[in-house]
């Protein structure tokens, strides 16, 4: 099954007919979602990452930050992805012509990589290393370039 | 002059046409008011959270608003300009929106809210915001704030739903 047969099936299957059928209003509620987890999610980045850089909570232990920050940024993922299906299934095949939506993907899938290796790494030695600054300004592109993809979506 | 006739003006300017003319300006400015909104709303989640007690409670306050403050003053001045941006390039038909008109209150009450906080207790964090458990007018503060930015984002991202074609 190629990606665009499975698209098609997303949107013709009784999930994705049933999800467009909803009030406009509860698609705004979908969109309601997605930015709370997006903020949650950015946020908690810009949080550690500032510590990173030596310019944020500086009094603060770096894990001590990054414990809070990491549940708020799952929870944003959780919300991101839910809400994100959501929106994909009923107009799945509007998403697969549009180039913003695999750029989106491309940039979370590398965010993602560098968050749970990296990032997660970082956060976790006692001593924040050199290689600090540049890995939080690396992960702080990433989720931005997450965010201004997605905002390009809609408008393509 | 009305806000109707402000708003056509805003509307109709080099700068409002320009925005709506060109393919990638709109979702450029889109993009930078939501990065905007993840240091200004989203850094004073943390310090709102603090001071309910909810956020690093052991750590004192001032050591967690202080750092934070310009980031969070440089992103409320980054959402505020591309709000403004995003405001002329469709003028004329946002002016009109009861949802709109919400957010602008939301907006004041929480600028108040936050100007009462800083003159009455930000400026001695140091002096007060050293134990876990704040006093009830710092968490009422945090609270009023949590709930009025929220309300802010809800009515804004909700224009485009409310909007009349």
């Amino acid at each position: 099954m190629s990606t665009l047969e499975l698209f098609r099936a997303l949107q013709a299957s009784n999930f994705g007919r049933f999800i467009g059928s909803l009030d406009h209003l509860i698609h705004a509620g979908i969109q309601l979602m997605h930015i709370t987890g997006m903020l949650l999610l950015l946020s908690s980045i810009v949080l550690v990452s500032l510590r990173l850089l030596g310019i944020g909570l500086r009094t603060v232990l770096l894990t001590e930050i990054a414990d809070v920050a990491n549940r708020f940024i799952w929870i944003g993922l959780a919300l991101l992805a839910i809400s994100g299906v959501l929106m994909l299934a009923p107009s799945a095949t509007n998403y697969y012509e549009n180039d913003f939506f695999w750029d989106k993907l491309v940039l979370l899938g590398l965010a993602l990589l560098v968050h749970v290796t990296l990032f997660r790494k970082v956060t976790r030695l006692e001593h924040t290393p050199a290689s600090a600054a540049p890995l939080a300004v690396l992960s702080l592109l990433l989720w931005f370039g997450v965010a201004f993809a997605g905002r390009f979506i809609g408008f393509f | 002059m009305s806000a109707l006739e402000i708003a056509q003006r805003l509307y109709d300017s080099q700068l409002g046409t320009a925005l709506r003319e060109s393919v990638y300006a709109f979702p450029i400015v889109e993009g930078l008011h939501l990065i905007g909104l993840a240091f200004s709303v989203g850094l004073l989640f943390f310090v709102d959270l603090r001071l309910l007690g909810v956020f690093l409670r052991q750590v004192p306050v001032a050591d967690i608003m202080n750092p934070l403050r310009p980031w969070l003053l440089g992103g409320f001045v980054l959402t505020f300009v591309t709000g403004i941006l995003l405001f002329i390039a469709a003028a004329t038909k946002i002016i009109l929106l009861p949802v709109f008109l919400f957010k602008l209150g939301f907006i004041a009450l929480a600028g108040i809210n936050a100007l009462w906080f800083e003159l009455k207790w930000g400026k001695s964090a140091s002096a007060w915001g050293w134990s876990p458990v704040l006093p009830g007018n710092v968490k009422f503060a945090g609270f009023t704030s949590l709930l009025l930015w929220s309300l802010v984002i809800v009515t804004g991202r909700l224009i485009p739903y409310l909007s009349i074609e």
